[in-house]
């Protein structure tokens, strides 16, 4: 396939609904199932997020009597306040986890795609034993103990920050994902690429990384969700305070009431606890999220950039 | 197809090749920190045996590490600094501490002696898997000799009882906690409501269900009793006071449907769910569900029930008494409108004493200082001054001392708790002045009708029959704890439902490996 | 001679080969190496032996879960539930890609898609407990709507029946946003070429759909399923469990055997017991797989997954 030029429009349906001549009746009737469709969708995904909004500025005994409503009954901020009690332990969790995504996020990319991209190679005479060595991890685990084995005993790598970015780095799901859209790219262009003799690594970086964009757009934001709602390695391997990830401190504040109650009926213990276990739930979520939606619109730029650039070839 | 067939055979011979590998490293490893440690245990009690004296040699100054359960205290550094100046001086040590938080302790707990992590002394209690622990391995055995010499005053005080209850297949793995509490399940209901409709002051099953039904009648929005199903328990949770309490009966283990009759000297076992008792308790409930006790949706409430209680939700609630009690001083700082009462619905039967190995602590079984670790937990129990500062925390800080056993909670009392020092629970414990007054009362009487019967100390030990136990506990879950709670609407026809697949799970194999063991350990006593 | 081969074959991709090399370190180190503790499943546990040391049982560890009557039940429910969810999930996903790629409004475009992320942030506790608002029994939002319009209320938390419908509808919602997402990139890959000369052969937009469209996002379809059957006997727990908790009236209906398992290892919080459990997951996942990705292969070899 020869090269074209670059026509960052050519993607944007906006400007190819323009280009279509006049205005036909199957694209008005596939706007209006578009925009009822999908408004039904977003009103189904949004109700919950308002009610958990309003559920956390709310007092505690309101959400006991009155239930989870749309505007809040009592308005409190006591939810919040829990949370940011110790702001200092707070900021430092923002910026463990910030730190993480964007080392991850970054690091695990390039691996994912790189790896991808060999599988992608139909030259590449043993890909399919490969794929499969990759794959068949997904089948067949250990279980959690001899995986703690390793990165506790042999790896040593408890109560690091590293333990919380290398485990995560690869995920066959990704690399298969980003295989399978790597394959869609015409072999014509590696092909001419090779004749000039430029390396594999070479056509991987300067090539192939360009023409991925939409999918390593995509692929990169799971990544980066991924790394950013995780709490589950930092159960395990962390248990220094300045090096546990926000929602890790998120959950143990909420898990911590639920485990103590129970254990408190079992050893005959008593302690006086009193906490908005309800309107916290909430307020958790908010803080975790708050961030990322936030952010949001600006990945999405480049998301949505990726999608047009991905249209440059050669 | 064929080149898959390559490749698996391939991926095998790799994995069998590092399995093989690791095999050998692992292997070697554990074996010599095994002997390593079993020579630490046969030393100590062969040094016990030549020297009669008792000196301990502290000469050397070591570093202990303490596994607890729950989340880190705000001020831990302080309490445990302080802490760490005394055990200098007394023992030559210093400890700290690393804490499991409560959200997730089950999955670290046992990981943390799957890699056999360093750390000397760890909490553990009969519902913090102590029996599975101690039978995997994970515990340092504990002789006579190393408990006479390196705990001398808990060895005292502690009755031989309380060791007995600790001891697994014969042996002692941990020091258990020294208390005189007695553990009947009582419940919470509100006072001034009872007051309203002129009923009789509530004490019986009979009387319990006339407050409750009057309330569910007249109280609009409320429940009248509240309960959590949801988490797990096994049990509907006024079997403990209906069933066991009210028949004098004793559950051998709340994962298996078995119990005993306290006064039987046979110690015959039977299948809870198999007797005109349980029958008739299922019409007691179901009659409560028909009138709207509890609400339909109770198997699935995911809220907190006191917080449910305390804003009226709910009208009663059933637990131990030292929660309640608790509640009570809550209601009547925070809610001083309603008026809350705890109360014995079984007055008149059999106490017993609590479980010594509710709470307790033991040694890891590849401890390097197993004789300070013991001394460190000697000390954390029975000395004044360390006991008070381990649970409390600082003096005028945490709390304020009141005479020699009670104590009004400090400024930041709230910046030391919530973890499990409850491991060394003792007769030093002091109470809170808020404590109801009622409730100590309760206590005291409680104390003097304490029976003392033929299996206290019995402890079932299910390893023979995990897979039947696993499968018990299922089949509870499922079957009778709809049933008990009335969502089911033939009652006859759901316990013959119940006991059939009680059957099915292998019941009668589980009911005899535990008639064995209780005949075995009668005849011991003999 | 067929050494020879090998060794020129390692020369001739030894650059792919480098590439590959961190993703082999990797799954070799945090895959492979601790896939050696199989072998608990066939042990009796103890931390003296640890993995390799402890002695062995047989299928001691199998025995909880075969033997209780409800292995087939469980296994049953959870591939169900599983097919349900990659059929449902699949097909509104990409649905919803199709639509946000032709819908033109840019502004719409954006905000519809942060939107339909939403559901994704939520942990399954919170989303539990939202359920629970909506549903319940004496003060549920739905009951007590059903009642203020004089129908009678609905007994959700007790009646089996509702559930696989809630749970479907509950995966696919979370999912949306994720999924359509990826089906979304899939869609601006494909050559506009196509669509221009399709345009210019007279098509409407919905033949374009069907005829370019769809069959251009095959190949992700299948890899997504190929991806998906291959743990098709595995639950998901977290949402199981905070759906329906331990309430034994919905299990018929609901437990899978990642739930089935927890409930029975709880109490004793046996290492073999939950290997073995894993084991047969695997075996069962192991051998559907390699039947599906059989038959796609002979559909067409480019497609399958090894």
């Amino acid at each position: 396939m020869s090269a074209t030029t670059a026509n960052p429009g050519r993607f944007d349906p906006e400007i190819r609904a323009g280009k279509g001549k006049g205005k036909s009746s199957d694209r008005l009737l596939l706007a209006i199932i578009g925009y009822t469709l999908l408004t039904i969708l977003a009103l189904f995904c949004i109700f919950p997020f308002i009610l958990i909004i309003s559920s956390s500025f709310t007092e505690e005994s309101s959400i006991i009597e009155h239930g989870f409503t749309i505007i809040p009954t009592q308005f409190s901020l006591e939810a919040y306040s829990i949370l940011f009690k110790y702001p200092a332990d707070m900021l430092k969790a923002y910026g463990v986890t910030i730190s993480v995504t964007l080392i991850g996020t970054a690091v695990g990319l390039f691996l994912t795609s790189m790896t991808a991209y060999v599988l992608s190679r139909k030259d590449f005479k043993w890909r399919n034993h490969f794929s499969f060595f990759f794959f068949f991890t997904t089948l067949f685990s250990g279980g959690l103990v001899p995986w703690y084995l390793m990165i506790v005993n042999y790896l040593q790598l408890k109560d690091t920050l590293v333990v919380l970015i290398v485990p995560m780095l690869m995920n066959v799901f990704y690399i298969i994902v980003m295989k399978s859209f790597m394959s869609s790219i015409p072999e014509a262009i590696t092909e001419s690429a090779k004749i000039d003799g430029a390396s594999d690594f070479l056509i991987f970086l300067k090539l192939i990384i360009p023409l991925s964009k939409p999918a390593l757009a995509t692929i990169g934001l799971f990544i980066a969700l991924a790394y950013w709602n995780d709490w589950y390695h930092a159960l395990l391997f962390i248990s220094k305070s300045d090096l546990m990830p926000l929602q890790y401190y998120l959950y143990r504040l909420l898990g911590n009431m639920d485990g103590m109650r129970k254990a408190m009926m079992e050893s005959g213990a008593a302690i006086n606890l009193e906490i908005p276990t309800e309107s916290l739930k909430m307020a958790m979520t908010i803080v975790a999220t708050g961030p990322i939606l936030i952010a949001y619109p600006f990945i999405q730029r480049f998301f949505v950039q990726g999608l047009t650039i991905g249209a440059v070839k050669g | 197809m064929k080149q898959t067939k390559k490749t698996v055979t391939l991926l095998l011979t790799v994995f069998l090749v590092l399995a093989t590998l690791l095999s050998a490293c692992g292997g070697g490893k554990n074996a010599a920190e095994n002997g390593g440690s079993a020579n630490a245990g046969q030393g100590n009690s062969g040094a016990n045996s030549t020297e009669s004296t008792d000196t301990i040699d502290i000469s050397k100054e070591v570093k202990l590490k303490m596994l607890l359960v729950g989340g880190k205290p705000v001020d831990y550094e302080e309490v445990f600094g302080e802490l760490n100046k005394l055990l200098k001086e007394k023992i030559n040590a210093t400890v700290e501490a690393e804490f499991l938080d409560w959200s997730d302790w089950t999955q670290k707990y046992p990981l943390k002696f799957a890699a056999n992590e360093d750390f000397d002394i760890a909490y553990t209690a009969n519902w913090a898997f102590y029996n599975d622990q101690a039978i995997r391995g994970g515990f340092l055995e504990l002789t006579e000799e190393m408990l006479a010499k390196y705990t001398p005053k808990t060895w005292e005080a502690l009755p031989a009882a309380a060791w007995d209850q600790a001891k697994v297949s014969g042996k002692v793995y941990m020091v258990p906690q020294n208390s005189n509490e007695v553990v009947d399940k009582v419940v919470l209901i509100r006072e001034d409501l009872r007051k309203k409709y002129n009923l009789e002051p509530v004490n019986s099953p009979e009387t319990y269900a006339a407050y409750l039904k009057t309330i569910a009648a007249n109280e609009k929005g409320m429940n009248a009793f509240g309960a959590k199903p949801g988490d797990g328990w096994k049990w509907h949770e006024l079997d403990e006071v209906l069933l066991e309490q009210q028949n004098n009966w004793k559950v051998v283990d709340p994962n298996v449907p078995f119990a005993f009759k306290m006064d039987d000297p046979s110690g015959k076992v039977f299948n809870v769910y198999d007797t005109p008792e349980f029958t008739e308790l299922l019409k007691y409930y179901k009659d409560l569900v028909d009138n709207g006790v509890w609400s339909k949706n109770v198997i699935s409430y995911k809220n907190d029930v006191w917080q449910d209680m305390k804003a009226g939700k709910f009208a009663s609630r059933a637990q131990n008494l030292g929660t309640l009690a608790f509640n009570v001083a809550e209601q009547r700082r925070d809610k001083p409108e309603y008026e809350m009462a705890v109360v014995d619905l079984t007055p008149d039967k059999m106490k017993s004493a609590a479980v010594s190995t509710q709470n307790g602590m033991a040694i890891h079984a590849t401890s390097k200082n197993p004789e300070r670790a013991l001394m460190l937990i000697d000390l954390l129990q029975n000395d004044k001054e360390i006991h008070d500062l381990t649970m409390y925390g600082i003096v005028g800080k945490h709390y304020e001392p009141v005479g020699d056993d009670q104590f009004t909670p400090g400024p930041s009392s709230t910046n030391y708790t919530g973890f499990s020092n409850w491991g060394w629970n003792s007769l030093l414990n002091r109470t809170d002045t808020t404590y109801p007054k009622e409730a100590d009362e309760m206590l005291n009487q409680w104390q003097e009708h304490v029976y003392h019967y033929p299996l206290e100390t019995f402890v079932f030990d299910d390893s023979k029959v995990k897979n039947e136990v696993s499968n018990l506990g299922n089949v509870m879950l499922r079957y009778a704890i709809p049933l008990e709670y009335g969502l089911i609407q033939d009652i006859e026809k759901g316990q013959a439902d119940l006991i059939k697949q009680l059957q099915a799970a292998g019941i009668d194999k589980v009911g005899a490996e535990m008639q064995s063991q209780v005949d075995a350990f009668l005849a011991a006593q003999k | 001679m067929k050494n020879q081969g090998f060794f020129s074959d390692l020369k001739k991709y030894r650059a792919l080969l480098l590439m590959l090399t961190p993703a082999v370190l990797f799954f070799l180190l945090f895959a492979y190496v601790p896939m050696a503790g199989i072998v608990l499943a066939f042990k009796q546990f103890n931390y003296q032996g640890g993995i390799f040391g402890s002695p062995w049982n047989g299928l001691e560890n199998f025995r909880f879960f075969m033997e209780s009557g409800d292995a087939w039940r469980v296994t049953r429910n959870t591939a169900l539930y599983n097919i349900a969810f990659i059929i449902v999930n699949n097909l509104l996903q990409i649905v919803t890609a199709i639509l946000l790629f032709e819908v033109a409004g840019k502004w719409f475009r954006k905000v519809t898609q942060t939107v339909l992320f939403l559901p994704y942030f939520i942990s399954w506790v919170v989303v539990g407990a939202i359920a629970y608002n909506l549903f319940n029994y004496d003060v549920g939002t739905l009951n007590v709507m059903l009642r203020s319009i004089g129908l009678g209320p609905i007994d959700i938390y007790n009646t089996a029946a509702y559930w696989p419908l809630i749970l479907i509808v509950v995966s696919a919602w979370k999912a949306l946003g994720y999924g359509s997402i990826m089906y979304l990139a899939a869609i601006t890959s494909i050559d506009t070429e196509m669509y221009e000369a399709a345009e210019i052969d007279g098509a409407n937009i919905f033949q374009r759909i069907l005829k370019i469209t769809v069959p251009n996002l095959m190949p992700t379809v299948i890899i997504l399923f190929l991806l998906a059957i291959g743990n098709i006997f595995r639950g998901d727990f977290g949402m199981f469990y905070n759906m329906v908790g331990n309430n034994g009236l919905l299990f018929s209906s609901t437990d899978v055997i990642d739930t089935y398992v927890f409930r029975s290892l709880t109490t004793s919080n046996e290492i073999g017991m939950s290997a073995a459990a894993g084991f047969y997951q695997s075996i069962l996942g192991f051998a559907t797989i390699l039947l599906a990705n059989y038959a796609v292969r002979k559909y067409d070899k480019d497609r399958a997954l090894f």
